[in-house]
């Protein structure tokens, strides 16, 4: 059997939702992105002008985008839809992102519910942080919340503590 | 072993044309065990058995499953298939550990890519209550709804309007759409007076429906009402359930905070419709035409799932989460689903709980989704699909669960804790009522839904205080938690 964490009522393996209280029993209910210790996490901010220097969109067809979690060496093939968001599911409040980074030790490595969004501009991919707590990182480099930056083949992202390895290969 | 595009290989193995590799393995497999010559003596089951070797040698190989297909096709005995689903499961391995589990399985049924079928006729009839409650502003608006419905009704569509207090009358007789002065002026002439008896307006309204229903049109009756019918409720189940078993949809609206929320339900419930709560008279026009709209662009209709379970298997809860929250009574191994729109996926989620089983595959359960699609005039479409699941012996990590099966979840979870309060206060239990009503409200202030919580603030309240609720609260509650749109709050957290 197992406990709900916020109030105590014991259910069947498997259940998902508390029916008393209706906590998200995996997690056990609204649980916050703590901020991370600011000397944990790289100091260098990237140019928030390099987001001007995008060419214009060649119309070809897109090369799919591949992450790999490096920690975990999760490898996820992201969905071809124009906007993906990363960040950490949260059951109870309605957020499902794309991509779920919670299996990948999101929580305690400062990954926010909502955190970053990839989308395509023509053939190229760019990145842009969605205003989360402990920042996203493009190959060590903080960047400025809604400004968008290219992604590279073999570019490293950094979500809080979570260290991402772009792949866009065939 | 010639191809022979006149024997149905599908059906001998009882899978459709759909079928992955996998599942006609899987359908061959069962059948050869249970026909091979060796286990049975009859003679009719060695032919049997040479037929599903047949089947199977035919659609176990691509290329020659390819080429049956095509001559099929040709033929004119190849089916598209018309309708589509998804499956997914909460967990994709059990632990063989526990005495007792839950699984939960997600359905999504939406019309196959290819078919696009053409708008089917409406046969609409509404039914209003004119008694002297509804004078006033609420009739106003049921008229002008009345109004822009006939104003965007379809020439080929019918229409009827009845109207009923304690007696019911004919307003408009159903007849084609295409007379728009005729049918407005009639609406117009409608005033209030008198009590509510839904019984006679029920039953003149489903014998206006009548005169045009066949399987070419989709039927529905709407029903508007903002009051108590009182001694002829079980009568009106028994025309809902007889409207239903002839496919004659009943939507119920209840306007207000005085009619009775529980008939209303199962009257929409028994015909496969759907019951809604218009709080104020201003509403009346957009869900009308909202509803209309839906019926206008029905796909499907009569979806039934019929589910096989496997022993040490049970299916305790079924919901269905799209279009409309509504909780699905499982009768005689049957789920029945209503309609099909165009544009709208319906979703269907069920709670399992599994008994324990050794390690290795085991079959969970079957399900077979039936309907009709009358827009391509097919009846009796079939979809099958069998659930296997592996159990390992020991705890298998965490993996994510399908956000659709969270998403859809967790609007039931709070439908089901609403559900709950209201039953231990009609039990006389004040103290877990007003604990479960604040239990609530936390999960929608949460979900930032912050008038609903209120609602529910107030009514923990109130319950503490007198032990009784508020029928506006009530209904607020319990039809605002039936609506929740989750997707949209996903902007307001980090």
């Amino acid at each position: 059997m197992i406990e709900c964490p916020s109030c105590g009522r014991k259910h069947r393996p498997g259940t998902l939702f508390c029916s008393e209280c209706g906590v998200y029993l995996p997690t056990g209910g609204p649980l916050r992105t703590e901020p991370l210790p600011e000397e944990e996490l790289p100091i260098s901010r990237a140019n928030p002008w390099a987001s001007e220097t995008i060419e214009e969109p060649v119309e070809a067809p897109p090369i799919p985008l591949r992450i790999r979690v490096k920690s975990t060496d999760r490898q996820i093939q992201l969905p071809s839809t124009s906007e993906v968001h990363i960040g950490r599911l949260d059951a109870a409040h309605g957020i499902f992102p794309d991509l779920d980074l919670g299996p990948d030790g999101g929580l305690e490595g400062g990954v926010s519910r909502h955190h970053c969004k990839i989308h395509q501009r023509g053939s190229a991919y760019l990145v842009e942080d969605v205003g989360s707590a402990n920042g996203t990182f493009l190959n060590g480099q903080r960047l400025t919340p809604y400004l968008p930056h290219v992604l590279k083949d073999g570019d490293e992202l950094q979500l809080g503590h979570i260290k991402l390895e772009v792949i866009i290969q065939e | 072993m010639s191809l022979d595009a006149e024997r149905n290989y599908y059906a001998i193995l009882g899978v459709s044309q759909s079928a992955t590799d996998e599942e006609i393995k899987r359908a061959y497999r069962a059948l050869a065990r249970r026909y091979h010559p060796d286990t049975r003596t009859e003679a009719t089951s060695t032919t049997l058995f040479h037929e599903i070797q047949a089947a199977y040698a035919v659609l176990s190989d691509p290329n020659r499953r390819r080429a049956y297909d095509r001559r099929r096709a040709e033929s004119g005995q190849s089916e598209e298939p018309t309708l589509d689903w998804r499956i997914l499961q909460s967990q994709s391995q059990l632990c063989s550990q526990y005495e007792e589990q839950v699984l939960y399985l997600l359905i999504e049924i939406r019309p196959a890519t290819s078919a696009s079928g053409k708008r089917l006729p409406l046969n609409l009839c509404l039914v209003i209550d004119r008694s002297t409650s509804m004078q006033g502003a609420r009739l106003e608006h049921v008229k002008r709804a009345a109004h822009e419905i006939i104003a965007e009704l379809h020439d080929e569509d019918t229409l009827a309007v009845v109207t009923f207090n304690d007696r019911a009358d004919v307003v408009l007789p159903s007849q084609r759409a295409s007379n728009r002065i005729h049918a407005r002026a009639k609406v117009a002439s409608i005033f209030a007076s008198g009590g509510t008896e839904i019984l006679r307006g029920l039953q003149v309204g489903l014998a206006e429906i009548e005169k045009y229903h066949d399987r070419q049109v989709t039927s529905h009756l709407i029903l508007l009402t903002d009051g108590q019918t009182y001694g002829d409720e079980e009568n009106c189940l028994a025309e809902a359930r007889l409207a239903g078993s002839r496919r004659i949809g009943i939507t119920a609206m209840g306007i207000g905070e005085d009619w009775n929320d529980a008939l209303l339900d199962e009257i929409a419930a028994q015909s496969g419709g759907v019951s809604a709560y218009i709080a104020s008279p201003g509403q009346v026009r957009s869900l009308l035409q909202q509803r209309v709209r839906g019926l206008g662009s029905t796909f499907a209709q009569d979806l039934t799932l019929d589910v096989h379970c496997a022993e040490g298997v049970q299916v305790e809860n079924v919901f269905r989460t799209s279009p409309h929250l509504e909780r699905l009574s499982l009768a005689n191994g049957a789920i029945s689903l209503g309609s099909l729109e165009i544009d709208t996926p319906l979703t269907v989620v069920m709670e399992l709980s599994v008994t324990q089983k050794p390690p290795g595959e085991h079959e969970l359960l079957r399900i077979e989704l039936t309907g009709d699609v009358p827009a391509l005039g097919r009846r009796g479409e079939k979809l099958y699909h069998t659930i296997h699941c592996p159990f390992i012996p020991h705890e298998a990590p965490p993996k994510p669960v399908p956000p659709a099966i969270l998403s859809a979840l967790s609007k039931v979870t709070i439908y089901r804790m609403q559900e709950k309060a209201w039953d231990s206060l009609d039990s006389g239990d004040i103290k877990t009522a007003t604990h479960r009503l604040e239990m609530i409200a936390t999960r929608l202030f949460d979900l930032g839904e912050t008038q609903l919580a209120r609602a529910a603030m107030l009514e923990a309240g109130r319950i503490s205080r007198s032990g009784t609720a508020t029928a506006k609260g009530r209904k607020e509650l319990k039809y605002g938690t039936r609506s929740l749109n989750l997707a949209s709050w996903r902007e307001s957290y980090d």
